[in-house]
């Protein structure tokens, strides 16, 4: 297959694969879309917008999944190894994009292709195998039912240790829709990809490197690499190697701002026995990092039952004070069921909250499942992965469990446009607030990671106004820039100018002359694309929100100072921050920003492949 | 509408200090940037400082906001009137302070602050049968009064009281709050330093005693083995050195579970809890 004539860095062109009629067909990538959208997320938004038909069943045939690569995937760049996975969201109905790193990242490029993209269904449970002999699908009967660590290790005995292997769990077979896709023990977590997957029948997609690519500089490259790598060691990233991002709970805890009984409070009294600072030294067995990674944030710890299980703050947080639940071993057994189902943990946990707080209220009939009850918890999470009992409603999400179970509950339902909170408070931190607000993806902290200005003390992060809003535009655009290159959110440190030093590391990869004010354009338009796609799909204004918890009840910080976000003052971010981005009223782009989007570009099918059944 | 605003008289002549007072030393801060602060954090409005025309000022926080006595000298009406009529349209009352009163504690504040009601216009502490107006809480809209005593040169604050309702509180009435009569018993809050003397004996007192808690990878270059801990520091930056931990761009402090700061110049006073925290706070 050769190559479209493209940057440094690039194959041009994607595979399409319809598991519908087990063909295939690659797609020219035009070189001024690569630069208009860089890879990973970005590009992925494009593609949804070109091949994802409008008003898409995100769980029917006719629904694209795309694997997207970047430029930067196979360079020594650290924490380069990344992939974004684009879809419809079954959870949200809008476009969704959830990251995740690991040796599949480039292997998938190297498979020849800046994007993997699926689309159709198998007629059985199948595993898409792809390399320099084309696509193919074989048969997973054997694999389905197995978690995706099994599956992964299963197939890569069964085809070599080359293959990298992204697989679903038993939740994406039974479309739960926070179901992730796995790979290496890592998830492309959020929204639901996983159901996807299962919904074409489809176990999982392994590739296998057959190609190289090189950047348009490699010695440019290399130098940068060492640099970064040096800078990696620094104190920016001190706290991720050091104890992980578990690190939060504690400090989360002191300033208010740790999601407590599905948000009825913002700091937990037994936040000291979930505490990293305590548990690494007891229950710590061994840190490691993704591929091409030298940060190393991840910190594996060992539960009561002998289980190994990688913990994180969103899996302790959800699973903890989310639930009310303190005891460490239960948390890790649940953040590990969840893996090995294949759950969000953050779905999972703000789901089973609210269903807590549900029972408790006598709203469902749900006795086992109080708050702090650990026993409750690990049992809604089993029902959930089994689609059993409570496990069927809540399998949904709680937007719709809320919907269908009515009574008042949709007021603490904790998500937005459907997709769970993570763990930020947004009543004291309230750029947060407006980020989690009007995010394309819902309530998420990787587009939007605007608690960073709230916890910099540049504003008051109790009240709300002009500075928060600059601040939210701010870290969405520098996510949509790092969610594209890809480079890993824990790096952002170690820039002191970002987007000048960013356009320098991707022109060296690419050869392009890109400058940081290019790329400020271009993170403006990566946003404004997701925002189109939804708006398309159907999003109003009033999607851009929060739950009426968030502005209808207070919370009292250590000072005695009352944390309140009003639906006055949420709308007033949200009004200033659609013009501040140049938007209507409304929410809506306007035309120029659409001609900016470089939609409907003509993209040419240089080759059809049948697979080999 | 804020509930209440901050005044800062900046403009005395500090003539029997012989140096302006605003800039003397405090702990590595000034005696300006330590009330701004404390009377910054005890409000929900503004703050403002009056100076005189043309003073020149140490450097202020971030979003405190400057006036200017219409003219110099002429006692604690003008610089009131100017530092009302700046905030009357955001704020209901305002507390007003002098420069010189570094051991000012927020508890204070809002013991004053608390008892302001409908029935009066002025809340004036009385301690030991001295009248503290400049430790005391005005309703803004006093402003058109204070004016009007201008314009009639009737420039003692007694002029003002008689003309508007006025409560009162004394010593017994201020440290029947508990927090208040333990974090400040001898009410030191008005202690304001007119000659070196009062400065010296002032700044030779020890800091006051804050908890410090370290959280995460801070722990580990922490030079506190406890958590929590106490130690002795009028700053922040003077606690984040007790605790072994400089505010760099990778650490901040939040103050009381509430603001987060990174200035190291950022007042403390006595009970105060300050934890430090990585500034890196993603995951």
């Amino acid at each position: 297959m050769e190559a479209a004539t493209v940057a440094g860095g690039y194959f041009g062109r994607a595979l399409v694969v319809d598991l519908a009629d087990a063909s295939a067909e690659t797609l020219a990538l035009p070189e001024e879309v690569l630069r208009a959208y860089i890879g990973g997320a970005g590009l992925g938004a494009w593609l949804m917008h070109e091949l994802a038909p409008a008003g898409v069943d995100p769980l029917g045939p006719d629904a694209p999944l795309a694997f997207c690569f970047s430029p930067l995937v196979g360079t020594p760049l650290t924490t380069s190894a990344k992939f974004a996975v684009v879809a419809k969201s079954p959870l949200t109905g809008l476009l969704n994009d959830a990251l995740a790193s690991s040796h599949f990242a480039i292997a998938g490029k190297l498979t020849g292709h800046d994007a993997i993209v699926v689309r159709g269904a198998c007629d059985e449970p199948s595993v898409l195998l792809i390399d320099g002999d084309g696509p193919r699908l074989e048969p997973a009967g054997d694999l389905w039912g197995l978690s995706a660590d099994e599956a992964e290790t299963r197939l890569r005995e069964r085809l070599g240790k080359a293959w990298r292997v992204a697989s679903i769990g038993p939740a994406g077979e039974r479309l739960v829709k926070y179901a992730t896709i796995s790979h290496d023990g890592r998830h492309a977590g959020r929204g639901g990809l996983g159901a996807i997957l299962g919904a074409k029948l489809l176990k999982a997609v392994a590739v296998r490197p057959s190609t190289k690519v090189a950047p348009a500089d490699p010695q440019a490259v290399l130098a940068a690499a060492r640099d970064l790598r040096a800078r990696s060691f620094g104190p920016a990233t001190a706290k991720y190697r050091e104890l992980g991002t578990l690190a939060n709970l504690l400090a989360f805890n002191a300033i208010a701002t740790l999601p407590t009984r599905n948000f009825q409070a913002s700091t937990f009294a037994d936040a000291p026995r979930l505490a990293a600072e305590d548990l690494a030294e007891a229950r710590q067995v061994a840190r490691d990092s993704c591929a091409s990674c030298s940060i190393g944030c991840e910190h594996i710890y060992k539960g009561a039952n002998g289980k190994q299980a990688r913990v994180e703050y969103e899996n302790v947080f959800a699973l903890g004070p989310l639930c009310g639940v303190s005891d460490p071993d239960a948390v890790l057994e649940a953040s590990g069921r969840c893996d090995e189902l294949g759950l969000d943990t953050i779905s999972a946990g703000g789901t089973t909250a609210w269903a807590m707080e549900c029972a408790e209220r006598g709203l469902i009939d749900a006795p086992w499942l109080r708050f702090g009850d650990a026993d409750g918890m690990l049992r809604a999470i089993e029902e959930i992965g089994a689609r059993e009992g409570l496990g069927a409603l809540l399998a949904e999400g709680s937007r719709a469990a809320a919907a269908i179970v009515g009574q008042g509950s949709a007021a603490f339902a904790p998500h937005v446009k459907g997709l769970e909170l993570p763990g930020y408070e947004p009543r004291t931190l309230q750029a947060m607030a407006l980020g989690l607000a009007v995010n394309a993806r819902g309530a998420d902290h990787n587009r939007s990671g605007a608690y960073e200005a709230d916890l910099s003390g540049a504003h008051d992060r109790l009240t709300g106004g002009s500075a928060h809003v600059t601040a939210a535009i701010g870290t969405e655009d520098r996510a949509a820039v790092m969610d594209s290159l890809i480079l890993c959110k824990f790096l952002r440190g170690v820039f002191s100018d970002p987007f000048p030093e960013w356009a320098r590391l991707l022109s060296s990869v690419t050869g392009w002359d890109v400058d940081g004010e290019e790329l400020e354009a271009t993170a403006r338009r990566i946003v404004l694309a997701k925002r189109a796609f939804n708006a398309r799909e159907g999003w109003t204004r009033a999607d851009d929100g929060l739950p009426d918890r968030f502005l209808e009840e207070s919370l009292e910080v250590g000072s005695g100072r009352t944390a309140t976000l009003t639906r006055e003052r949420l709308d007033a971010m949200i009004a200033e921050y659609y013009e501040s981005r140049g938007l209507q009223a409304s929410g809506l782009l306007r035309e120029r920003q659409m001609q900016d989007l470089r939609l409907g570009k003509p993209v040419r099918s240089t080759r059809s492949i049948r697979t080999v059944p | 509408m804020a509930r209440a605003a901050g005044i800062v008289l900046a403009g005395g002549r500090s003539s029997r200090m012989g140096t302006p007072k605003a800039a003397l030393e405090w702990h590595g801060s000034t005696l300006l940037r330590r009330v701004v602060g404390v009377v910054g954090r005890s409000l929900d409005g503004p703050v403002v400082v009056v100076r005189a025309p043309e003073q020149e000022l140490p450097e202020l926080p971030d979003g405190v906001e400057v006036v200017e006595d219409a003219r110099e000298g002429r006692g604690p009406l003008q610089g009131l009137a100017a530092g009302l009529a700046a905030v009357r349209e955001r704020a209901h009352a305002a507390y007003a302070s002098s420069t010189d009163v570094p051991l000012l504690h927020p508890r204070f504040i809002r013991q004053v602050l608390a008892a302001l009601d409908d029935d009066v216009d002025v809340v004036l502490p009385e301690i030991g049968g001295f009248r503290h107006p400049l430790a005391a809480v005005y309703r803004t809209e006093l402003v058109d009064v204070v004016e009007r005593l201008i314009a009639e040169d009737r420039m003692r604050p007694a002029f003002l009281f008689e003309a508007c309702r006025v409560r009162r509180l004394d010593a017994d009435a201020l440290l029947a709050d508990p927090a208040l009569a333990a974090l400040d018993p001898d009410l030191d809050s008005v202690l304001n330093l007119n000659e070196p003397a009062d400065y010296e004996a002032a700044r030779a007192r020890p800091a006051p005693e804050v908890t410090v808690r370290v959280f995460g990878a801070l722990r580990r270059i922490s030079t506190v083995g406890r958590d929590p801990a106490l130690v002795a520091a009028a700053t922040v930056g003077e606690a984040a050195a007790a605790t072994g931990l400089s505010l760099d761009g990778h650490v901040v402090a939040a103050l009381n579970g509430d603001q987060i700061t990174r200035d190291p110049q950022a007042p403390l006073v006595a009970g105060d809890s300050v934890s430090f925290l990585s500034a890196d706070a993603g995951g």
